[in-house]
């Protein structure tokens, strides 16, 4: 059976290293072929995959605790006001 | 960001713009202003010129195209001329320093910061929120961009009017920082390497 084609590949053919890899998993620029091919890679490289489920627990770390903060209704008050009265 | 065509809109087509493509990213223009600024009420200043400029610029908005990254540019850019100028926050990062480090190859030699797993689900929130507070802002606004709003590379470099390998070593170069960040309360917290 013939080896998969990377799908990392660069286009003068050569490799991207791991940290090419992860970084572009890390920030979600991938294909779907590039997600499967990295996951795959991920069961026999215990770096990558320490690195990899470090980043993505930072990341969701980040989404869960930094998106809060309710908008200050007046905010939307002020805004909804000052916008009809440039149209009326 | 390229020219756009100006377009002709009318009072109602303006009004369902700004009602039904602007505003509901008002959570998310708050959220950025506010880890701009680092305080509520320049948050919600800026973020009303943001939404005013907007509408006053509305014309130079395609309808239908990505109203978040219009918003965001705008916000970002009236931060950097209205608020970074009065702060004395000393802001500029040696870029030139940065891009030559990330185009040698130290980068994949690079040793991780002393930083476990185990030791980030502990920590309750404002450490994440104060690591995130306390890096230089213009390493804030990629993690901001990339990891809560979900921005692409591609988008980035628009709303930040930086080429897209800037951006990305821009973003890994914030990554790392953080990780330093989050390290230095880890030990605070006693983690350290002989109890992992």
């Amino acid at each position: 059976m013939s080896k998969p084609t990377n799908p990392f590949l660069k286009p003068d053919g050569t490799k991207c290293s791991c940290m090419e890899m992860l970084q572009q998993m890390v920030d979600s620029e991938v294909t779907t072929d590039q997600r499967e091919y990295f996951k795959q890679h991920l069961d026999h490289c215990m770096p990558c995959y320490k690195t990899y489920d470090l980043e993505m627990t930072i990341k969701e770390l980040l989404k869960s605790k930094c998106c809060g903060g309710d908008v200050p209704s007046d905010l939307i008050q002020e805004l909804q006001t000052q916008i009809n009265q440039k149209i009326s | 960001m390229e020219e756009v065509q100006r377009q002709k809109y009318s009072d109602k087509e303006k009004q369902d713009i700004f009602n039904g493509e602007f505003m509901p990213h008002i959570r998310s223009m708050y959220n950025f202003g506010f880890r701009l600024t680092l305080d509520r009420d320049d948050a919600k200043d800026l973020v009303q010129d943001t939404y005013l400029k907007a509408y006053r610029f509305i014309e130079s908005f395609q309808k239908g195209t990505n109203a978040k990254a219009w918003l965001f540019r705008i916000l970002k850019n009236s931060f950097i001329n209205d608020y970074r100028k009065k702060s004395k926050e000393p802001s500029k990062v040696d870029y030139q320093e940065v891009e030559a480090y990330y185009n040698s190859e130290e980068v994949d030699r690079q040793i991780t910061p002393d930083l476990r797993v185990e030791s980030l689900k502990d920590m309750i929130g404002d450490e994440i929120s104060n690591a995130l507070n306390s890096l230089d802002v213009d390493f804030r606004t990629v993690i901001i961009l990339s990891d809560l709003e979900e921005f692409k590379y591609e988008e980035m470099a628009k709303i930040l009017d930086i080429p897209i390998g800037t951006v990305r070593s821009r973003l890994h170069r914030a990554r790392n920082l953080l990780k330093e960040k989050l390290s230095e309360y880890a030990k605070s917290m006693g983690y350290n390497k002989s109890n992992v």
